[in-house]
């Protein structure tokens, strides 16, 4: 895990509509922190600033003390659940998890351990070798968290 | 009283979707019987021996395959090899083309996007007709018209291509960008989110794209004769075999035209019969959003 640190981070959309003021959060290694507020206050905005998929308007954001502004998602060494889980459609279960960890060139054999293993924490073993759409909502819950739990990020 | 009532009401809805899909199907097979007597009654003429001129009646009386034969005395086969060549150049380069547009459009947001959109609808409002003698003059001076026709019939084909966006736009358009985010995440390049996650999940339009741009060379006729200018060496079948219809050779190359037809359609039924099921998704995938 790492260290991220957020200091008077903005962002402005087109027609001067600001979705995040100033925004100063410093959050430690290994801590756990929940945003909560009101819809449209700007939790999902201010997360994805922080994912690399916003740019920021101003202030800066450090991970592990870098700063990241200008960082693309995949240089930050992250990872991310999505609200609406963003399963790839034409892969099964198992090469959902696997993806990032083959992009990042990991050995199969290795990818195979961190998979199953992850498999069989959520318990979806079963159900590896199945698409997305042949799962209920539960499960792909569960292989929408695996995948980020088989990587090694600084953050998620 | 009440099941009764039910029951009678739901009996009445069936009968109902049965007539009224019994109607349906008759509807279809009046109109696929219409669009499919032309095709038949040229299959039919190209196979008359008695008579090679336009006859009133569709049966042969004499049946043989000397029309075929005879395209091999003329020009025909560089015809066919001509716009084969184009078709497949084009729908190669084209699909590359389109799908780069149409991903880019659907994904990105940058300055003057929306001016750009809108530019090219407004020149795509515009005949391509008008194009004709500016193009002939680059071409010409390129060296690329008559005998060399192909590989400027290639170029005219291909460097409009990127225009026709709109259809496959609309279908990335419907391809959720929280699938392209999550790929960003776990480390994907652009590169790699387009050949790995969305060119997967738009097969039907890769393949509408792809057919589309295969087909169009065999039915040009315009440019392919302003470009070839009479040089069978450079023509596609469509500009040679309209000669046949002239006045002079129409009573003596009708029955060969006839056969010209059917290999002309060959390679395009059998591509659109392999790929229906993909042509059609393809199509109503990318109608929801321009």
């Amino acid at each position: 895990m790492a260290s991220v640190k957020l200091t008077k981070v903005k962002k402005i959309y087109d027609k001067n509509v600001v979705a995040v003021h100033d925004f100063d959060l410093e959050i430690k290694d290994k801590e756990f922190v929940v945003f909560v507020g009101p819809s449209g206050c700007g939790k999902s905005t201010t997360l994805r600033m922080i994912a690399g998929l916003e740019e920021i308007s101003d202030g800066t954001i450090e991970i592990d003390g870098e700063v990241v502004n200008d960082l693309q998602p995949k240089d930050r060494n992250i990872a991310m659940v999505f609200q609406n889980y963003a399963l790839y459609p034409h892969m099964t279960v198992y090469e959902n998890i696997a993806f990032s960890l083959r992009l990042q060139k990991v050995p199969e054999d290795e990818i195979y351990a961190r998979v199953t293993r992850a498999a069989e924490i959520l318990g979806i073993t079963d159900y590896l070798m199945r698409k997305p759409r042949a799962l209920s909502g539960g499960q792909r819950q569960r292989v929408a968290i695996g995948r980020p739990w088989c990587e090694t990020p600084r953050s998620s | 009283m009440k099941e009764k009532k039910t029951v009678k009401r739901h009996l009445g809805l069936r009968a109902t979707n049965a007539i009224s899909n019994s109607a349906i199907h008759v509807l279809l097979v009046i109109i696929s019987i219409i669009w499919l007597i032309p095709f038949v009654c040229i299959v039919l003429q190209s196979f008359r021996l008695e008579l090679s001129g336009p006859v009133g009646y569709v049966i042969p009386r004499q049946w043989g395959l000397d029309n075929y034969a005879a395209l091999l005395r003329t020009d025909f086969k560089q015809w066919y090899i001509n716009t084969f060549i184009i078709a497949l150049v084009n729908a190669a380069l084209q699909t590359v083309i389109v799908l780069c547009m149409s991903y880019t459009l659907s994904r990105f947001r940058f300055k003057m996007r929306g001016a750009l959109m809108r530019l090219m609808m407004i020149l795509g409002l515009f005949p391509g007709m008008l194009t004709m003698i500016i193009l002939y003059r680059v071409l010409k001076d390129l060296g690329l018209t008559e005998a060399n026709a192909v590989p400027g019939l290639i170029l005219v084909y291909v460097a409009s291509s990127g225009m026709g966006y709109y259809v496959s736009k609309g279908f990335f358009d419907t391809i959720p960008k929280s699938l392209d985010e999550a790929a960003r995440v776990d480390g994907a390049t652009r590169m790699q989110v387009l050949f790995k996650i969305i060119l997967p999940l738009a097969k039907p339009i890769v393949i509408y794209t792809v057919l589309t741009a295969f087909m169009a060379p065999w039915g040009d006729y315009v440019f392919a004769r302003y470009i070839s200018f009479e040089n069978p060496v450079g023509m596609n079948v469509a500009v040679g075999m309209y000669k046949w219809l002239t006045i002079d050779q129409i009573s003596s190359n009708y029955t060969m035209f006839c056969a010209g037809g059917v290999i002309v359609a060959i390679p395009v039924t059998i591509l659109f019969m392999c790929l229906q099921r993909y042509y059609v998704e393809g199509v109503t995938g990318g109608a929801v959003k321009g």
